[in-house]
């Protein structure tokens, strides 16, 4: 029974750990991506360290330097980054 | 995700016309090299060796540049949508100077084109370095559609 719990156990950990990291490869990507949209806009980021989502396609990050970016896309299709 | 890509490939428009690559002899399709000329055999001085080409990226044609663009996971989505903003203001600009409606020259458009390449290269060359210089390869055969008027209208 004792096994069996512990197999159970690890089994959840190994399973939460991997979805953990999916999550942080996804979180990275988002990052990355927000950081490279800023910066083709030609504003200062440095790094984007958080991303706050609230909806697709529609973020607010947060920059190293200080700077927060609201970045959506408009109804025309365009990608726009407001300094918040 | 595919208006994206597609989107991208204004960048690349004058591709289409573009006949797909023409097949890049590869080393090792060579035939074996002939063994030393026999003594006997008058030697041809002027006669030069053939060479092979290296097989340098060949200028993408739309639809395989369509599906490059589509599957690389070098650029995010938001990435891509303003690539593609910035394309069709480029677009836009070239579409005003055939009007006449633009002042910039010629050469300011040029400037403008070789910037919005260099973002592009410069995102996909450590990620996806065959699609940049697949890119990089096709930069002259874009840069000649969108310089003709006539090509130009044809997009």
């Amino acid at each position: 029974m004792k096994q069996r719990i512990a197999g159970a156990a690890i089994a959840i950990l190994m399973t939460a750990g991997i979805a953990a990291t999916a999550q942080a490869a996804d979180d990275a990507a988002v990052r990355k991506d927000l950081f490279t949209v800023i910066t083709l806009q030609g504003l200062p980021c440095g790094e984007v360290v958080s991303v706050t989502t609230k909806a697709e396609n529609d973020h607010i990050a947060s920059c190293k330097d200080g700077n927060r970016y609201h970045i959506f896309v408009n109804a025309a299709g365009r990608v726009v980054v407001e300094k918040q | 995700m595919r208006v994206i890509a597609i989107a991208l490939l204004f960048l690349v428009a004058g591709c289409a016309t573009i006949p797909p690559p023409a097949p890049v002899p590869r080393p090792a399709a060579k035939a074996p090299q002939p063994s030393p000329a026999p003594p006997q055999q008058t030697a041809k001085p002027n006669v030069v060796a053939p060479t092979v080409a290296k097989p340098a990226a060949a200028p993408l044609n739309l639809t395989t540049l369509e599906a490059r663009l589509k599957g690389t996971n070098a650029i995010g989505v938001l990435t891509k949508i303003t690539l593609k903003n910035q394309v069709d203001d480029l677009l836009d600009d070239f579409r005003a100077y055939y009007k006449g409606k633009l002042k910039a020259t010629l050469a300011d458009l040029r400037r403008s084109f070789d910037m919005l390449v260099l973002k592009v290269l410069s995102l996909l060359q450590d990620s996806d370095p065959s699609l940049a210089a697949a890119i990089a390869a096709s930069r002259d055969a874009i840069w000649g559609i969108l310089s003709d008027p006539a090509k130009f209208a044809a997009i």
